[in-house]
């Protein structure tokens, strides 16, 4: 019996065809219902009540039901449907409390047949039994259901729910005399239908309304209920207590919800505010819809599937005025959009990666999505459909983490802390900040400190010039015309030196020096283009025209070198230069960039009449001019810029503190400010306050400076009397005692003084720390419970 | 090298976007089983889960921090048409005890109509900024007026995009010069409609937000979308994940002071790559903008990077569970495909390193920047020299 209406519905040969396809209606509907066999709707509403036919490409209006000049009420309708078994038979729920029943077969233009005026109230819901041809049922906002019998003019039976309005009521697919309410208060009924005094069972589905509710076609016992508190649950109603076995979260709250024919796990639902779409949900993955449906443009009022055993057609009925039939391939995928994958770089370059788990494990998975696997079983499926597929996904979380030697920010932190930035002669902060970028093997950044050095080394300070120097330090020495001979030297013996070599030396060089100096070019060309003839030391090699440089082969090096010997054999200090590799090295990268010929060409231009030149302001003492420093300002400017440009603003700003005003003027204030911002929003990231602090202290940027000089009030109370305290200083003006007394030694603390926000006790951080290790009461004896963070 | 570490996230549907706080030493993670997440670092490095919460009634796309200057903050989005802020509560010892945090809901921006599909902070320079975009096409910044309370936000400006907005990033530099930027790439997967890449600037003299820039060239969806971390740089860096890797390098042209209109730009496409062989999600910048990485459908995570002629090349391949990464996975066979682990560099990160050349030209398919910087012009091209075995 219970397998009756199917047999006689079933689909047959005869597949539904159509497409996605709206017609306007003239008025909002309230809902809609389809007849068995698929070619018509029917639609009501407030002020409509018409039946559409379904043809292949549009709607076509058959019937208006809505029929006098004047219409009762008994036509504004809140529900209808469309009898399963008897084609001609209609039931509609008035706003007015009637159930009125239609007869398609009438002759006369009104078709209306029978009118039950029993319900006080609006009439929510109309409910044909699946099977049995004469047996509705109503449930009204009253709180009464009421069976009709429609061969009497009455009902049958009355049952009272006793709870609150009815919003639904469901005849069960499986079993002939049950049937499902759901109401108002959030409870849902079971009711037979031969005892009206008592339900079988009550339940609480959910929090808030429940407006509708759904047996699961496939007469298993499955009960889906939808409710204001936005969720959908399915209830399996063959056990003893009604157990919740999916739920699913809507973003709105749920007026319909019906099963999908011939899909186990498929419901569609609408929403009564706010919420105008469709969507299709999967109640296994009740996170994401399925499939949606957008195309309305108020709130959906009706939904029902085309047939009951084609899951490809859903009609729906809105507040728009519009009547649609969506195509299920039509329907969009949220999940094509769903983004599988999140990807963040942390501080320390380590990575967090989260992907859908098939996408990393599965080897050249990359169907379309969505993808998922083909284990759950399929029900009435006749072949699997891909785009049919829901099945349930989760993410894979990791962290790659960069492996502890080689933390890839360590260099940027140790730099931070170690660099010097005042407190010590400019030619000592050079030089330890060298040597702390070399130990943490940054060559060009060492080797940029040094050459600052050298540049910017006032020449007056230094007494002791020239080889004691190079003894003691190690390093070049300090002085601006020295020096820069002394750099001219070494680059050529260096030069010279590897020229003697193997050329595969160059090469070694050249990658494992990777990718040493784009200052020293700079600075080289800079200097020739403005020199007044002393550069010339310094940078021998450079001042030639780009024709010579490529002009000369390699076969000459030998030739060359020979001419080289006198030079060096003249220059004492040759061996000291060589310990420090780094300046040669990266004059001879650019020399083993440029072609090697270059080098020797520039030797020859100026060993005849510079070389000697040297070599006697060397022998001399008298030699007088050393570059100003302000020359080589632009170097510096454009070196700065280049480190800022490369992200390396830990550089820039640092030089620009430790060069001051020897530097400052010349390059504009808001870069400056720019840099700084940027420095210090990266040391307060590593939360390197200290250093953070150290920056801004020393920056001249009043843009910068002020930031230290936000919430710098304090608000103090003495710690004896506990009134605030109102002048400078540390005697309390009530009580006259000092008021920075610690609690703990009572001597005066100077410096950190630590103290509790509710009692105002407090005392030296390092014993306010061991007190609280023992007690959490105040030091003081007060008996406050303190609470330092 | 790398060491993936595997973490049971015990979410119950996918894991749509997971972001570091600005310290890099918590973590959140967001799904569309409705929840956030929130992960704490121990001083062993283990990653714990400290709290996690239902945030919203759909599916939460995007989590992010605010500076902390602001609080322990996050701003979430979701499908469900929201966007929500989040403050942790300190307090309640039961919970710091079994080593939970509770997380409280300060406000819900309930303007979009549409899902909101991206959630971001300004930078901290602006203030208490959030800005949101959706589905419809339009971007919303809200601002908190008072910092101290995280309940209230006025919705300061709504832009119009026309385009389904998928992703947003704010230009970070807090220089002067820069006016505040957002750039906004749309899902839209029209290519007839242009430009997915929209790049709007704070306008001082209107008080609005002006578009100044469309990436005409990316017409596939973009997923993802990144401006690089600034550090004193005068221009630009703008990571897009669309069908493949993109990068930007947008120059501010010098303007004249009298004029009013948006800064004008210098779009160089800097790198395009399609390693991934497939749509690709997610782009991410490391903290110096030295490293990019990407991540597509093939599952993998590959990083990118640049050497001082600003070529960029791939320096590491990630599989997600560190299983290897096969050949098949539309990767050319002369690369370092290291497994499970990038390639290791000096750890002087922040400067540029010489491409090893026979690499460079092997793996990718990087445009050399047209307009280079004066310095970058002035270092001398490496040498074609023979690699060195």
């Amino acid at each position: 019996m219970e397998k009756m209406s199917r047999v006689t519905t079933a689909l047959g040969s005869s597949a539904i065809s159509g497409r996605t396809m709206f017609c306007h209606l003239d008025a909002p509907a309230n809902a809609i219902s389809v007849c068995r066999d698929a070619t018509q709707v029917v639609v009501a509403g407030r002020n409509i009540f018409k039946i559409y036919g379904l043809e292949e490409e549009q709607f076509v209006e058959k019937l208006n039901l809505r029929v006098g000049r004047k219409p009762s009420l008994n036509f504004s309708c809140a529900d209808v449907m469309w009898h399963q078994m008897e084609e001609n038979l209609l039931a509609t729920a008035a706003t007015n409390g009637a159930v009125v029943t239609w007869n398609l077969g009438k002759p006369s233009r009104n078709k209306q047949d029978q009118l039950f005026t029993e319900h006080k109230r609006t009439v929510n819901k109309v409910c044909f039994h699946p099977t049995e041809v004469y047996m509705l049922l109503s449930g009204s906002q009253d709180g009464y259901m009421k069976c009709f019998d429609l061969r009497k003019k009455e009902s049958v039976s009355t049952f009272s729910g006793q709870s609150e309005s009815v919003r639904d009521v469901q005849f069960s697919m499986k079993d002939y005399f049950t049937f499902a309410a759901s109401f108002e208060n959030g409870n849902v009924q079971l009711w037979d239908i031969r005892r009206p005094d008592r339900y079988e069972r009550m339940f609480t589905a959910h929090t808030g309304p429940v407006f509708c509710c759904d047996w699961h076609p496939d007469d298993r016992g499955w009960l889906a209920t939808g409710g204001r508190d936005k969720m959908v649950k399915v209830w399996d109603m063959t056990t003893n207590r009604a157990k919740e076995i999916y739920c699913v979260q809507t973003i709105a709250s749920v007026a319909r919800v019906k099963w999908r024919p011939e899909r186990k796990w498929h419901l569609a639902t609408c929403s009564m505010m706010v919420d105008h779409n469709i969507y299709v949900w999967d109640i296994r993955r009740p996170f994401i819809p399925f499939a949606t449906f957008e195309e309305h443009k108020d709130v959906t009022t009706g939904i029902v599937w085309r047939h009951q055993h084609d899951p490809y057609f859903l009609l729906s009925g809105s507040k728009d005025s519009t009547l649609y039939q969506h195509m299920f391939k039509d329907a969009s995928r949220p999940v094509d959009r769903a983004n599988p994958e999140g990807l963040c770089f942390g501080l320390f370059g380590d990575l967090a990666f989260a992907a859908k788990e098939s996408l990393i494990s599965g080897d050249a998975n990359r169907k379309p999505y969505p993808g998922g696997d083909r284990r759950y079983p399929i029900f009435f499926f006749k072949k699997p459909d891909l785009t049919e597929q829901f099945a349930h996904v989760s993410s894979a979380l990791s962290v790659f983490e960069s492996s502890l030697e080689s933390k890839r920010m360590d260099w940027f932190v140790k730099t931070a802390r170690l660099y010097l930035l005042s407190g010590k002669s400019f030619a000592e902060l050079c030089d330890h900040n060298a040597k702390v970028a070399k130990e943490l093997n940054r060559p060009q950044v060492s080797t940029t400190w040094t050459m600052l050095r050298i540049m910017f080394s006032d020449p007056a300070n230094l007494s002791t010039p020239g080889p004691n120097h190079i003894g003691k330090l190690g390093t070049l020495p300090l002085m601006n015309s020295f020096s820069m001979k002394e750099m001219g030297m070494g680059t050529e013996s260096r030069l010279d030196r590897s020229k003697g070599e193997s050329r595969q030396d160059n090469i070694h060089l050249e990658l494992g020096n990777s990718l040493i100096n784009n200052i020293c070019p700079t600075a080289e060309n800079e200097e020739t283009e403005g020199s007044e003839g002393q550069a010339e030391y310094m940078f021998g090699d450079a001042e030639l025209d780009d024709d010579d440089l490529y002009s000369m082969e390699h076969d000459n090096q030998a030739a060359e070198e020979q001419e080289y010997t006198l030079p060096q054999e003249a220059f004492p200090l040759r061996h000291e230069i060589m310990d420090n590799p780094l300046a040669p090295e990266h004059l001879q990268q650019d020399k083993a960039d440029s072609p090697q010929a270059s080098g020797n060409e520039a030797e020859v231009m100026c060993l005849t009449p510079i070389e000697s030149f040297s070599l006697i302001s060397i022998s001399q003492p008298l030699f007088s001019p050393h570059l100003p420093a302000p020359f080589f300002c632009p170097v510096v400017r454009e070196m700065l810029s280049h480190y800022a440009e490369q992200g390396d603003v830990q550089m820039a700003v640092s030089v620009l503190i430790v060069l001051g005003d020897r530097i400052r003027k010349e390059i504009d204030d808001l870069t400056q400010e720019h840099w700084y911002m940027s420095y210090i929003d990266l040391l307060q990231r590593f939360e390197l306050w200290n250093v953070s602090n150290e920056v801004i202290k020393l920056s001249t940027c009043s843009a910068i400076t002020c930031l230290n000089q936000t919430s710098t009030t304090l608000h103090v109370n003495c710690s004896n009397c506990k009134r605030p305290m109102s002048n400078r200083g540390w005697i309390c003006d009530r009580c006259h005692q000092c008021a920075s007394v610690c609690a703990v030694c009572h001597h005066v603390v100077k410096g950190l003084f630590v103290w509790c926000q509710g009692c105002s006790h407090g005392g030296h951080l390092e014993h306010v720390k061991n007190w609280l290790k023992s007690s959490s009461h105040c030091p003081a004896g007060c008996g406050h419970l303190c609470e330092y963070t | 090298m790398f060491v993936a570490r595997s973490i049971a996230a015990d979410h119950k549907d996918l894991i749509h976007d997971v972001s570091y706080d600005f310290h890099g030493r918590r973590m959140a993670t967001c799904s569309s089983d409705q929840s956030v997440k929130v992960w704490d670092k121990s001083e062993s490095g283990e990653w714990h889960c400290t709290a996690s919460w239902k945030t919203h009634s759909g599916s939460v796309w995007r989590v992010t921090w605010a500076h902390p200057e602001f609080g322990q903050v996050l701003a979430s989005c979701s499908f469900d048409r929201t966007a929500a802020v989040w403050e942790e509560i300190v307090g309640e010892s039961n919970d710091k005890q079994r080593g939970q945090s509770h997380w409280i809901k300060r406000t819900t921006l309930v303007d979009s109509r549409t899902s909101v599909t991206d959630v971001k902070f300004a930078p901290k320079h602006m203030g208490l900024m959030l800005t949101t975009c959706s589905a419809d096409g339009v971007v919303r910044v809200y601002e908190a007026p008072d910092v101290m309370n995280l309940s209230q936000w006025s919705l300061q400006h709504e832009i119009s995009c026309k385009l389904s907005c998928s992703c947003i990033s704010w230009n970070p530099s807090s220089s002067r010069a820069h006016p505040p930027m957002i750039a906004v790439g749309s899902d839209d997967s029209n290519v007839m409609y242009g430009g997915k890449v929209q790049i709007y600037e704070y306008n001082d003299n209107t008080r609005k937000y002006a578009k100044a820039e469309t990436l005409m060239t990316v017409t596939d969806a973009v997923h993802d979308i990144a401006f690089s971390p600034n550090l004193g740089r005068s221009f630009h860096v703008l990571a897009i994940a669309t069908k493949d890797v993109r990068i930007f390098k947008l120059v501010p042209l010098r303007k004249e002071s009298s004029s009013t209109g948006p800064t004008k730009f210098e779009v160089q496409i800097v790198a395009q790559f399609d390693n991934h062989n497939s749509q690709v999600w997610r782009v991410s910048w490391n903290i110096t903008s030295t490293l990019l990485a990407s991540s597509g459908d093939d599952g993998c995570v590959r990083l990118w990077k640049a050497n001082y002629m600003d070529n960029w090349k791939c320096t590491g391949i990630l599989k997600g569970d560190g299983s290897p990464v096969n050949g098949s996975s539309g990767q050319p066979g002369a690369m370092n495909t290291m497994v499970g682990s990038a390639v290791q560099t000096s750890q002087n990160e922040a400067l540029p390193s010489v491409g090893r050349p026979e690499l460079a030209t092997d793996c990718l398919t990087a445009l050399p920047s047209l307009g280079l910087t004066d310095t970058a012009a002035l270092t001398p091209p490496p040498p074609s020299l023979p690699g060195p075995d």
